[in-house]
């Protein structure tokens, strides 16, 4: 069974066959296809393969393009400056933001509950790596506050995947999505708020200056990432 | 109302207070899951996948899984299927750390910290997947403090 799985990782598998019973769960439907890294079993489900294809396209994007270049104009004249991004600051930015698309999906296939925290605090760090080397005033104090959320963020994310271990006894959301096992709603309450502190949530309230940054298309893989993260989470905040 | 929500849009558009603001939730998710621990809601699963029991008398404590060189301990998996070969990894020892365990029983930790010594079954190879994921967090953490303390010396 193990050498046929891994033989064609790619190819789908009906669920009923898999050696891991997944159910039917309330809003993603079966089981696309799983690729097992021992304990550690990923999956894809279609509403999870969406995701994954808009992170892969993102991913691409980022790869491939070249960065904005924003234009100021100056109030009450006729002046205007273009902001222009050196060459290291774009290939730091570049490296980050596919890192931040692969951690994105990382964080969109796991099948472990303390897997995909462990993605969604790397989505954070890149984040940061990504707003902190645009070099204004305005936008580093911004990456400083998000730093600190996403450094506070983890506390309640790794603290809800150990309740949920605690709880239930194992991480594997091919157990925890069956009826059988309840999951407490303190832990899901931790893992949801875990996940708006990386995603950098709080930062949208605020409009803060760090949505805004120059540099797309690597500072929008900050835009995707926070969102596909939050769709992942509440897919598994519901099926647990 | 209306002053309110004025009130509470002013607090939220200053970004210097979004750190206040959220370990202020923080601190109300976790007084509401102190409550439901007390009201006995939060209970612990006795049957745990990855148990861990420490043998005070052994000379790998605190790091001892059983098992020894080329027999298999018995390791508890979700899925042993995906994994052959479970229990060989953590049984073995290098021949160094053989002759370290009869030196002294106090050099556990000397022999998981050397090359060769006891490698954690569930850490490296059942859950690898994970270890690799925390690593990966480091070197990008330790890429980012590399490219910004340097920025300034150009």
């Amino acid at each position: 069974m193990y050498e046929a799985m891994t033989a064609s990782v790619t190819a789908s598998m009906p669920v009923s066959e898999s050696a891991y019973g997944f159910t039917q769960t309330d809003i993603e439907g079966q089981a696309l296809f799983s690729l097992p890294f021992g304990d550690i079993v990923n999956f894809l489900t279609p509403y999870t393969a969406v995701l994954f294809v808009f992170a892969l396209t993102f991913t691409i994007i980022a790869l491939i393009s070249k960065p904005e270049r924003q234009v100021d104009t100056v109030m009450g004249g006729d002046a205007y400056y273009t902001k222009d991004i050196s060459r290291e600051t774009l290939r730091f930015q570049r490296f980050m933001a596919i890192a931040c698309g692969l951690a994105t999906m990382g964080g969109i296939m796991a099948g472990d509950v303390f897997n995909f925290t462990l993605f969604t605090a790397f989505i954070g760090i890149t984040n940061i790596g990504i707003v902190a080397a645009v070099k204004n005033k305005h936008i580093l104090d911004n990456a400083f506050e998000y730093g600190l959320l996403a450094m506070i963020g983890t506390l309640p994310l790794f603290v809800g995947a150990a309740l949920v271990l605690a709880t239930t006894g194992t991480l594997s959301m091919w157990i925890l999505f069956t009826p059988e096992v309840a999951v407490p709603l303190f832990a899901k309450l931790l893992l949801v708020i875990g996940v708006i502190a990386e995603g950098m949530a709080p930062v949208f309230v605020a409009k803060a200056e760090i949505t805004r940054a120059p540099g797309a298309p690597y500072i929008l893989m900050v835009h995707v990432s926070s969102l596909l993260i939050f769709l992942r989470v509440i897919e598994i905040v519901i099926s647990m | 109302m209306q002053l309110i929500i004025r009130k509470v849009s002013r607090i939220l558009q200053n970004h210097n207070n979004l750190t206040a603001v959220y370990a202020l939730v923080v601190i109300i998710v976790a007084a509401i899951g102190l409550i439901s621990i007390a009201a006995g809601e939060i209970t612990f699963e006795k049957d745990q996948l990855y148990p861990k029991t420490i043998n005070p008398d052994s000379p790998l404590n605190p790091y001892d899984r059983g098992g020894s060189p080329f027999v298999p301990a018995d390791i508890k998996a979700q899925y042993p299927g995906n994994f052959p070969a479970i229990g060989y990894i953590t049984g073995y020892l290098s021949p160094f750390a053989t002759a370290l365990i009869k030196i002294s029983p106090y050099f556990g930790t000397t022999i998981v910290a050397h090359p060769g010594g006891i490698l954690d079954e569930i850490l490296y190879a059942t859950r690898g997947l994970d270890t690799i994921v925390e690593t990966s967090i480091l070197f990008v953490a330790f890429t980012t403090a590399m490219f910004l303390f340097r920025r300034d010396e150009e």
